[in-house]
């Protein structure tokens, strides 16, 4: 369809340039804030240059937050892939067509919700006296409480629990629809071959679906960078500082605790800096 | 093998529970009175109360955190259709050589940390004097609605027979004209899950609306969020009734959304 039309400059040129405009101007205003001293409580400023970056590799609750959103990061990704293919498989072998499609509405409804709903309706089922998803416990051991958000060890994988409820359930979906586009034949051979039913998927479809499965978890590793809004309703970092992610930890130094928007951004900037050279050159190598 | 598929089916339907029990618990709460609520024993069998409820929908501020949310979304998910409906039927049917750059700007924005985005614009929108302001939300989301709704869009687009295009053009069509009156409706279902995507991300953001708003321009998750701040004296059935607010609207598009999941699956089957 080469044809001489000036269609898809009027069309593309504006978009992009508003969208260069709207993404470059706060990721740039962000380094230039990141050299400055500012804080809330007064407008002026001066420059310091690199010694906010300085400060953070010092400062060790800046440190417990790198490691604390690598945590997460391994956590929810690895949790919501396995789920994702262990329920995808599953309807993909026992449910009937009807089944999976009553399934599959079920599935989505997690993932639709607003984090901050996520967030309350697990905070009151972890609620140690009056929750539902503490109430087995309470049961089976005659009354004993037990606080998942509050005890240092378990809070992040309480946390995590409600981000792969969200995005497993909807991944299952997902990997089912795949399965479902797979060509019958291979299955079939390896049926003959007397192969076993987990055989079958651990050795035929699933290698089948590597590159899919690979873009979905790329996806996850970027929504999961997302987690802010589960754990400033949960927890708000805490137990202490045990959940306390980099995003969580930029929000309070910048706006809870001191208001120094420049360390804040500091910080802010180094996370840009990481993702972008990470996932550009994951999906570079995706591509290539 | 028997027992397998038995143990399977358990483990799903399980599963099944597990994705709306919690949801429908909620929704359960909204219904009861605080004595109801707070028991060592959930009970499913109470006298239901509408006060809760009531108690949202009559709040100013839950009113306006309600109209916040639907002008802020709206317009955002309308400049994003504007914008980037039509260039992404651009970039799909004129590919050049930028295509594929275009294409990984759209989605590398999708890269950028919330936070990385939301304290400088806090501190430019606080010098411009629009901070707190509707306007402010509103050019901020535009930048998610018009590059989710144009990295999903593009699929759409390439999924429009050629033929018919060409067909059109035979016709004597103008390049415009087939996009308006071909491309457009012809592609306008997966369109509109693309669209309604968008719409649900922007309505479920939480971390830029509470940092570029003060009191005037919260949106609905922040005025949930704030509920919950009073500590856990607060009337949990209130909390529960403005979750369920709150979760309300994208479920309405529940099905717009898993049909557009089955078409996406289905072009690529043939």
């Amino acid at each position: 369809m080469a044809r001489r039309t000036s269609l898809p400059v009027t069309f593309v040129v504006p978009t992009i340039a508003i969208l260069l405009v709207l993404s470059m101007v706060p990721t740039l205003y962000a380094i230039v804030i990141a050299l400055q001293n500012r804080e809330l409580s007064t407008p002026d400023y001066s420059w310091v240059w690199l010694s906010n970056f300085v400060d953070l590799f010092l400062d060790r609750r800046f440190l417990n937050a790198v490691w604390v959103s690598v945590k997460w990061e391994i956590v929810t990704v690895v949790a919501t892939m396995v789920v994702a293919i262990g329920l995808g498989v599953l309807m993909f072998e026992v449910a009937s067509p009807r089944l999976r499609n009553v399934y599959c509405l079920l599935f989505i409804i997690p993932v639709l919700l607003p984090r901050v709903s996520a967030a309350f309706v697990w905070k009151f089922a972890y609620h140690p006296l009056y929750g539902i998803a503490t109430y087995p416990y309470r049961l089976i051991t005659g009354g004993l409480i037990f606080d998942p958000l509050s005890k240092p060890g378990t809070a992040l994988f309480a946390v995590a629990s409600v981000d792969v409820w969200q995005w497993g359930l909807f991944f299952a979906v997902i990997v089912l629809k795949l399965l479902e586009t797979l060509p019958p034949q291979p299955i079939e051979a390896a049926r003959l071959d007397h192969a076993k039913r987990w055989q079958i998927h651990a050795y035929v479809t699933l290698p089948m679906l590597k590159a899919p499965l690979i873009s979905l978890m790329f996806v996850k590793m970027i929504e999961s960078l997302r987690s802010f809004d589960l754990i400033y309703v949960m927890t708000r970092g805490g137990p202490g500082v045990a959940t306390e992610t980099l995003d969580m930890y930029a929000f309070s130094q910048g706006f809870i605790e001191s208001g120094k928007v420049s360390y804040a951004s500091a910080m802010a900037v180094l996370m840009m800096i990481a993702t972008v050279i990470t996932f550009t050159m994951l999906w570079k190598r995706a591509q290539a | 093998m028997r027992a397998g598929r038995l143990i399977g089916r358990i483990v799903l339907a399980f599963a099944g529970f597990m994705a709306v029990f919690p949801l429908l618990w909620t929704a359960l709460n909204a219904l009861k009175n605080n004595v109801d609520i707070i028991t060592r024993v959930p009970r499913l069998v109470f006298t239901p109360t509408l006060a809760n409820i009531s108690y949202i929908i009559g709040r100013d501020s839950v009113l306006t955190g309600l109209y916040n949310s639907i002008v802020a979304c709206g317009s955002a998910v309308l400049i994003g259709v504007v914008l980037g409906l039509p260039a992404a039927y651009a970039v799909a049917r004129y590919p050049n050589r930028w295509a594929g750059d275009i294409q990984f700007f759209v989605l590398s924005l999708r890269f950028l940390p919330p936070v990385a985005v939301a304290i400088p614009l806090m501190v430019i929108w606080l010098q411009v004097g629009l901070y707190d302001t509707l306007p402010a939300l509103i050019i901020t989301y535009s930048l998610l609605t018009i590059s989710v709704i144009m990295w999903l869009a593009i699929p759409a687009f390439q999924a429009v027979p050629k033929e018919i295009e060409e067909a059109a053009f035979v016709d004597g069509y103008g390049a415009y004209s087939v996009f308006w009156r071909i491309a457009l409706p012809v592609a306008a279902r997966s369109l509109a899950g693309a669209v309604a995507f968008s719409f649900v991300l922007v309505w479920n953001e939480f971390l830029i609306a509470l940092m570029l708003s003060s009191s005037n321009a919260k949106t609905l998750p922040i005025v949930a969020s704030e509920l919950s701040q009073q500590g856990m004296n607060v009337p949990w059935g209130i909390l529960n009734a403005s979750v369920v607010l709150l979760s309300l609207p994208p479920l309405l598009f529940l099905g717009v959304l898993s049909g557009f999941l089955n078409s996406v699956f289905r072009q690529k089957k043939t």
